[in-house]
């Protein structure tokens, strides 16, 4: 055998590494792009970590022994998973076969044109048991309210259905007040009344950007304010608007918690958990993850849920927080995605799913008081769906227009800043985002 | 004498040609160099292209850069980032610098030198967002650990608003960097004043030289090159700073605390603005880049 010297070896084991290493790839990109027409033997859903994809993981092993599916869920927390959906659908990746989504994020990715539709391509339609806010909110243009310039005259349709039904609410200690606050007027009377050293009379939710958004936008839409007007002419510097956010930032404010600045949900629902607090918003999964959980909570029955109070206009609105299930473009198991949907809304197993902790969208499961008793804000949900909440504005923009917001509204709550300059300043800020983007602003 | 033949073919390379040795050697730096290409000049050519392109791609020229530097957040963020650096690279330092100073000169026992060192080691492979998480826990309003220590040993009767009001905001954050990041100084320094020979420091004794003498004159001038280091990668790492500012405030109260990598990952992530985005990143990478050079010039790496 011919015997190479050690210097020669290094320079062949060099080179064939260099010529062996692409082959996994190569290998790799000739595999992909071929359709693949076998039976579909796994679904991979992309999820969102915490307590909305909780009762998904739970059911979603009945369905694999059903169905012989592998189901497969990868989670992710929230904002890694509008980045990842998003990064995905720019490649349209077919890593994954179904994905949940908030809905505002809805506007982003119809725009995009990421998501499959579901009634054209899979013969869903709209069951009279599901309120139609429901299915409005997963269909793209937006039925009602402005349309994205660049989406006006495209055929709506289906692209997600809601899995998990959340609208925001208000909590108050029933203990405590024998009547329910109808207006935000009786809220802040309730404040005053209620608020002593170590016991809050109304907890804000003001940490920057999505938190404030999210807490103070059922204020503003019920004192009759708006970020947008139906021709998305910015209305946060209106009258209205400003009138909103003073209530919350200052009137609501004397009787809040300390460092409401720094307050997110979980704050939130430690200091109401606890006892030191009266009232405030809330959403259904804080409700059932803290507020109402044993061993956690020690306020387990003494909470009542009610939709959003009255504005000084006479009308409450909540805001919809819903999470949607959607068939990504890039998924090559569409179909059999789309009947693990259908499975999974049918109302036996919503009810499997509510029993494992789901949040419904069927009226009647809202209403049956069996399931009442373990979910005490049911009625609340049904009525606040039933009142038609309002949705975020419809635009694939509102996650910088959320920034914009949230941060101005922190701002306000601080005391960094008056919240008419903080909203004027914000107001500015999304008419160049917006007009930068082809609105009209 | 007997002249030997080349043992190999060579090839011609301008003038002179490249001997066997030569040709293995770059050979063997062939797939580095292929990685350096890949993973660093590929991206920033994209990068650049980005910056310069509409987001259906065509070329727009210098429109993103003016957009942002338009954006009155980025002159918020450059500020944030000026205070935490001007917060922490001194604080870091000078704590790493006296911690060095004194293992050096009174910890003796190698033992106790080496449970130091992985005592200093552990914050740096600690995740930030574990850090994050920790020091929320310290400074939350309502029940930060910080407040009740406070209020229990009577320093205070009513809670501090650590993470609400902005000052105090950007104490918090950089207090959690200061945790983190003088180790990291102390093990440089510390590693530093080992090459300090003895011999010198026994003279300077002999000499009559006082603790500040010694330190001044013969510690100083071999610390002066490493501190340079520490300044290089400190500010490159002040320019990542993001979990634990995120998780502590979120760039809050208002944009007090929104350093510049949390707000170019909102300008991307949020805004989803790439071409800005890819601006920004441009912008800051000549700035810093016209920054180091600056450095490396006032403070010269290696002594005469």
């Amino acid at each position: 055998m011919q015997s190479i010297t050690r210097r020669e070896f290094v320079k062949r084991t060099a080179l064939a590494g260099a010529l062996l290493t692409p082959i996994p790839a190569i290998l790799e990109a000739c595999s992909t792009g071929t359709p693949t027409t076998t039976k579909t033997t796994k679904l991979t859903i992309a999820a969102v970590q915490g307590a909305e994809d909780g009762p998904l993981k739970k059911v979603a092993p009945m369905y694999q022994s059903q169905s012989g599916i592998t189901m497969e869920i990868v989670e992710f927390p929230y904002d890694q998973l509008f980045e990842k959906l998003v990064t995905t659908f720019q490649a349209n990746g077919s890593s994954y076969d179904l994905c949940m989504m908030d809905d505002p994020w809805m506007p982003k990715f119809g725009t995009m044109g990421a998501l499959q539709p579901l009634d054209s391509n899979f013969g869903f339609t709209r069951d009279s048991d599901i309120p139609s806010i429901v299915y409005d909110v997963g269909t793209w243009p937006p039925p009602h309210g402005p349309v994205p310039p660049s989406e006006q005259g495209k055929s709506q349709h289906l692209y997600g259905i809601t899995i998990v039904g959340n609208v925001e609410m208000f909590m108050y200690r029933k203990d405590l007040a024998t009547t329910a606050p109808s207006s935000w007027d009786d809220v802040l009377a309730n404040a005053m009344k209620f608020n002593k050293p170590n016991f809050y009379g109304y907890v804000i939710r003001g940490k920057a950007t999505n938190p404030a958004s999210s807490d103070s936008l059922p204020i503003l839409w019920s004192f009759g304010g708006d970020i947008f007007d139906t021709s998305w002419k910015v209305m946060l510097d209106s009258t209205e608007s400003i009138d909103a956010i003073t209530f919350l930032t200052q009137s609501l404010k004397k009787y809040a918690e300390p460092g409401a600045a720094n307050i997110d949900a979980a704050d939130r629902d430690r200091l109401i958990a606890i006892g030191q607090a009266f009232q405030s918003t809330t959403w259904p999964a804080e409700v059932t993850g803290v507020v109402e959980a044993q061993g956690v909570s020690q306020v387990i029955g003494k909470m009542a849920y009610i939709p959003i109070p009255k504005g000084p206009g006479g009308k409450g609105l909540g805001m919809m927080g819903n999470w949607l299930l959607g068939i990504p473009k890039g998924s090559k198991n569409g179909s059999a995605a789309a009947d693990f949907i259908k499975w999974l809304i049918k109302s036996d197993n919503m009810k499997t799913y509510v029993q494992n902790g789901g949040i419904p969208t069927r009226t009647s499961l809202l209403n049956d008081p069996t399931l009442g008793q373990a979910n005490p804000y049911f009625p609340a949900l049904a009525q606040s769906l039933a009142a038609q909440p309002n949705w975020r504005p419809r635009t694939d923009q509102w996650n910088a227009v959320e920034t914009i917001y949230g941060t101005a509204v922190n701002q306000a709550v601080a005391g960094l800043k008056s919240p008419k300059d903080a909203l004027t300043a914000a107001a500015a800020q999304v008419r160049t985002a917006m007009k930068q983007a082809g609105y009209p602003s | 004498m007997n002249v030997l033949p080349a043992r190999t073919s060579s090839v011609r390379v301008g003038r002179r040609r490249l001997s066997r040795d030569e040709r293995l050697g770059y050979l063997l730096i062939l797939p580095s160099l292929g990685a350096v290409f890949v993973i660093v000049t590929i991206p920033f050519v994209l990068v650049v292209i980005q910056s310069i392109s509409s987001e259906d791609g065509t070329l727009i020229g210098l429109r993103n850069f003016t957009r942002a530097l338009a954006n009155p957040l980025l002159y918020d963020a450059i500020r944030a980032t000026a205070e935490y650096t001007v917060l922490v690279l001194p604080v870091e330092i000078l704590l790493g610098l006296s911690f060095a100073l004194l293992v050096h000169r009174t910890v003796l026992r190698p033992g106790l030198r080496a449970a130091i060192y992985v005592l200093a080691i552990l914050p740096l492979v600690v995740p930030p967002v574990a850090i994050g998480v920790v020091a929320r826990l310290i400074y939350a309003p309502g029940y930060g650990v910080l407040n009740v220590i406070l209020e229990r040993l009577g320093l205070m009767h009513q809670e501090v608003n650590w993470l609400g009001d902005p000052t105090l905001a950007m104490l918090a954050v950089a207090s959690v960097d200061v945790w983190q990041w003088t180790p990291f100084v102390y093990l440089v320094l510390f590693s530093g004043l080992q090459t300090v020979p003895r011999e010198s420091v026994e003279a300077a004794q002999i000499d009559g030289a006082n603790w500040w003498a010694q330190f001044r004159y013969i510690d100083l001038a071999y610390l002066r090159p490493l501190f340079v280091l520490i300044i290089f990668f400190r500010l490159a790492d002040v320019l990542r700073v993001f979990d634990h500012v995120f998780i502590l405030t979120g760039g809050g109260p208002g944009t007090t605390t929104q350093l510049l990598s949390l707000y170019m990952y909102r300008v991307e992530f949020k805004f989803f603005d790439a071409g800005q985005a890819a601006a920004l990143a441009v912008l800051v990478l000549v700035s810093f880049s016209l920054l180091y050079s600056l450095i490396s010039r006032a403070l010269p790496l290696e002594r005469a």
